[in-house]
């Protein structure tokens, strides 16, 4: 199932599926670490529609919802197999 | 040898150079930037090395001033070693860049830091597979404590004094790309230019179109250029220029309409290579990293429980403001006052020294009324914007800045700002002064300037004092808090509307994206906090020093000439008297129109100058606001609290301005705008009181 990034409840998380729109934003996130395949988790919304706090690759990063809005997510069902590899 | 120290923002690059470097620093800044530039020299086993800490940065894109900068340094004065620093704690995403360098640098060496944090996060770190793994030298530091520090530089040095370069891995690329990067490496092989590169990394960028491939940069230190800027107010620091010799037509521009027709345009490569070095990197990963419990919370996890939370973060945002504000705006009040006795004190022993010389009375009035009173009032800021300075670096290297960015950034939006503005505009509240410089951490050069420019609009802690003694004489019991909070509420809107329409005038088309790490929290060291504190202090007085000790005795000069006359006959006088014309339409004798000329040295005179004015003997400001209630209607000095708050707080807050904005333009430009701004903000109050009827 296809979501918004920004649609994620706290403590959700997702895999990116791509990224819309281009230029700096979107390399910003690239050096980030957003690209597709990787999972995310949002942590929590600041309120008053604030900044969503998102974990990745085991650090944090703070994102409005408007950038949030370009990411597109699917569930993250490879949680299991990521778990296992980075235990190995 | 030069070496340069590049990484992360936060990685621990300044503690180690520090450590390394010690007070042998030369801080200034990058040529037409406003990012700080820090050089350092070491002397090691009769060797001399130019350490150079290069900004904290996530990629070597041009995405960034602090992006362009690295990579400009590596590219153009080619450093014989790269100490690449990576966060042990967070190493996936610090790989990424290191990858990037890898491409680009022959000789690096990685300095494996946090390695105490990554312990107790459960991450453990198998240095020599992960040397194994890029083939490149690790050396393990815990820089906070002041390990492996030393190790690093020997490895560096090392590195640098080899015959042969290192050949580090390279990450491979689908087939497809290999492909495309083979075809375009072939072509470049055949120019004379392309050898002075990895042949590989030019292929990437070619492929890229990135602008700065086939361009030829010579680098100059103009020493006359150099030594003139010395003692010009705003000296740009340590001036390194790029000049462009050439242009070199890089074959490959078929090569890349073939591309672009199949689809693969400058994005698509950008997010293809992208993409395959972050799956280099987890493909890799599991050979030197394991993860023991990644769910178990960490300490920055139970912090942020509370420091973010929608309801505890607010409450703990006041009160950590408060703990600053007191310590910059309060607790440092009596050394400023110890500050300015000291000059008066100075001056006292001065003039008398002079008196016994029989030295003419206007030089002893010059000494005591003009050089030491203008230079000791923006002297007396000085411990301030010290103190201030030390809690902004204690703020910013344990990782609060962040989070307060993280809070403050739904404010910042409405006006189009960044969440990082907030900090700043926050402080403005204390001083001007160490608002505009903590201007600072903002990443977009235009982002910055409009939360500079719109810094002086936010009223500081004497100004307020000034209004709230206004506006207890003329409003007095529970009207006074009504007019006392219609201003602020008119000072906020006003900042809103500003920075909306500054966006216009600078041309921010770009809504600045709000991306933002939210770094793991630290113990900052004591070096850390007071070098960085010691620079921004001393490099404040060394470029203020001249233009205040010039504006002191312009101002001097205005206000006690032709000699022996009352304050409204000199030619400070005069000129109040001339613009009462602007002041007539608001409601405002020339009194008025002097006091705020002579505010403009340092607005907390104002009531002083009214004092004199009016003809009140009194020192207090109660008195003297009182003796005001006489010749005012509650209208006019409701008139004249608006045009006192909005214009020109100071005049260090306008040298300040111009040092951080390094423009000349831009200043005038703010110092303009406040000046039309509150002018017709006041008209604006006082015509729409006379229609509702107010007196
Ligand atoms: N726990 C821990 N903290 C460190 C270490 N090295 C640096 N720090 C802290 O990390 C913060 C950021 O360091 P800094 O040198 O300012 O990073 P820079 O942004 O890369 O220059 C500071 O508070 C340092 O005290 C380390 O090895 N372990």
């Amino acid at each position: 199932m296809k979501r918004l990034l920004g649609d994620l409840k706290p403590g959700e998380r997702a895999c990116v599926e791509h990224i819309e729109g281009g230029g700096a934003l979107r390399r910003r996130m690239m050096d980030m670490g957003i690209v597709p395949g990787v999972e995310l988790e949002v942590v929590r919304r600041a309120p008053w529609g604030g900044p969503l706090q998102v974990r990745l690759k085991g650090y944090y990063l703070a994102m409005r919802r408007g950038e949030c809005a370009k990411i597109i997510v699917t569930e993250a069902h490879q949680e299991h197999r990521e778990h296992l590899l980075a235990s190995r | 040898m030069k070496i340069a120290l590049v990484g992360n923002p936060n990685v621990g690059k300044s503690t180690v150079f520090n450590a390394l470097t010690g007070s042998n620093q030369q801080v200034g800044n990058w040529a037409g930037k406003t990012v700080e530039r820090k050089s350092g020299l070491i002397q090691r086993a009769n060797q001399e090395i130019e350490l150079i800490d290069l900004p904290g940065t996530y990629s070597l894109t041009a995405y960034s001033q602090e992006e362009i900068i690295t990579r400009e340094y590596i590219l153009r004065e080619k450093p014989d070693v790269v100490m690449a620093m990576v966060d042990a704690s967070n190493i996936e995403r610090n790989l990424y860049l290191v990858l990037q360098i890898l491409e680009l640098s022959p000789r690096v060496v990685i300095g494996l830091n946090m390695l105490d944090l990554a312990q107790t996060a459960g991450i453990t770190i198998r240095t020599s597979e992960l040397a194994a793994a890029l083939n490149v030298p690790v050396v393990e530091i815990v820089a906070a404590k002041g390990k492996g520090i030393e190790e690093f530089l020997t490895e560096a040095i090392r590195v640098g004094e080899l015959e042969q370069d290192l050949s580090p891995v390279e990450v491979s690329y689908p087939k497809e790309l290999e492909q495309k990067i083979q075809a375009m490496e072939d072509l470049l092989a055949k120019t004379k230019w392309a050898t002075r590169y990895p042949m590989r990394w030019l292929a990437l960028k070619r492929l890229e179109r990135d602008p700065e491939i086939g361009q030829e940069w010579k680098i100059s230190t103009s020493q006359s250029r150099k030594s003139k800027s010395k003692d010009s107010c705003c000296d740009p620091g340590d001036v390194v220029n790029y000049e462009l010799l050439e242009t070199v037509v890089l074959p490959g521009d078929d090569l890349l309409q073939t591309y672009e027709a199949e689809g693969w345009s400058k994005d698509h490569f950008e997010m293809a290579f992208a993409d395959a070095k972050y799956k280099y990197i987890s493909h890799i990963l599991p050979r030197f990293r394991t993860h023991e419990n990644p769910a178990k919370p960490t300490w920055t996890d139970l912090l942020d429980r509370w420091v973010l939370s929608p309801i505890w973060g607010y409450p703990i945002m006041f009160a950590v403001l408060a703990v600053v504000f007191w310590g910059s705006f309060v607790a440092s009040a009596p050394i400023g006052d110890a500050v300015s006795q000291g000059m008066a004190w100075t001056a006292d022993v001065l003039v008398g020294l002079l008196r016994w010389g029989h030295v003419p009375d206007f030089v002893q009035s010059l000494v005591r009324d003009g050089i030491f009173a203008g230079v000791g009032a923006v002297l007396a800021f000085v411990p301030q914007i010290a103190i201030f300075f030390a809690f902004f670096s204690f703020m910013q290297d344990s990782g609060y800045l962040a989070r307060a960015a993280f809070l403050g950034d739904r404010f910042m939006q409405l006006m189009g700002l960044h969440g990082k503005s907030f900090f700043s505009l926050v402080s403005g509240f204390g001083c001007n002064v160490p608002g505009i410089m903590a201007t600072r951490t903002l990443e977009d050069p235009k982002d910055r300037l409009i939360t500079m420019l719109i810094n002086p609009l936010i009223p500081c802690v004497p100004r307020l004092g000034v209004m709230s003694a206004v506006v207890a004489a003329f409003f007095p019991g529970s009207r006074g808090s009504v007019v006392m909070l219609s201003l602020l509420f008119l000072s906020m809107i006003l900042v809103m509307f500003s920075a909306l329409f500054l966006r216009r005038v600078v041309k921010q088309t770009e809504r600045s994206a709000f991306v933002m790490e939210l770094p793991l929290y630290h113990i900052p060291t004591m070096r850390n906090v007071l070098i960085p504190t010691w620079h921004k202090t001393y490099s404040f007085l060394k470029r203020a020093w001249t233009f205040i000790l010039v504006a002191s005795i312009v101002v001097w000069v205005l206000s006690s000439y032709p000699q022996g006359v009352p304050m409204n006959e000199t030619w400070a006088g005069d000129m109040g008297g001339w613009l009462s014309f602007i002041g007539r339409p608001l409601g405002f004798d020339w009194r008025i129109m002097v006091a705020i000329v002579f505010g403009f040295t340092a607005k907390e005179t104002t009531l002083s100058t009214l004092g004199i004015l009016y003809g009140v003997a009194a020192d207090a400001s109660q008195s003297i606001a009182q003796a005001m209630t006489g010749a005012m209607t509650p209208l006019r000095a409701f008139t004249f609290l608006v045009v006192y708050m909005l214009y020109i707080p100071c005049l260090a807050s306008v040298v300040t301005t111009y040092k951080e904005s390094g423009s000349l333009g831009w200043t005038s430009f703010g110092v303009a705008y406040n000046l039309i701004l509150s002018f017709v903000m006041g008209w604006i109050v006082f015509h729409g009181g006379m229609l509702l009827g107010f007196q």
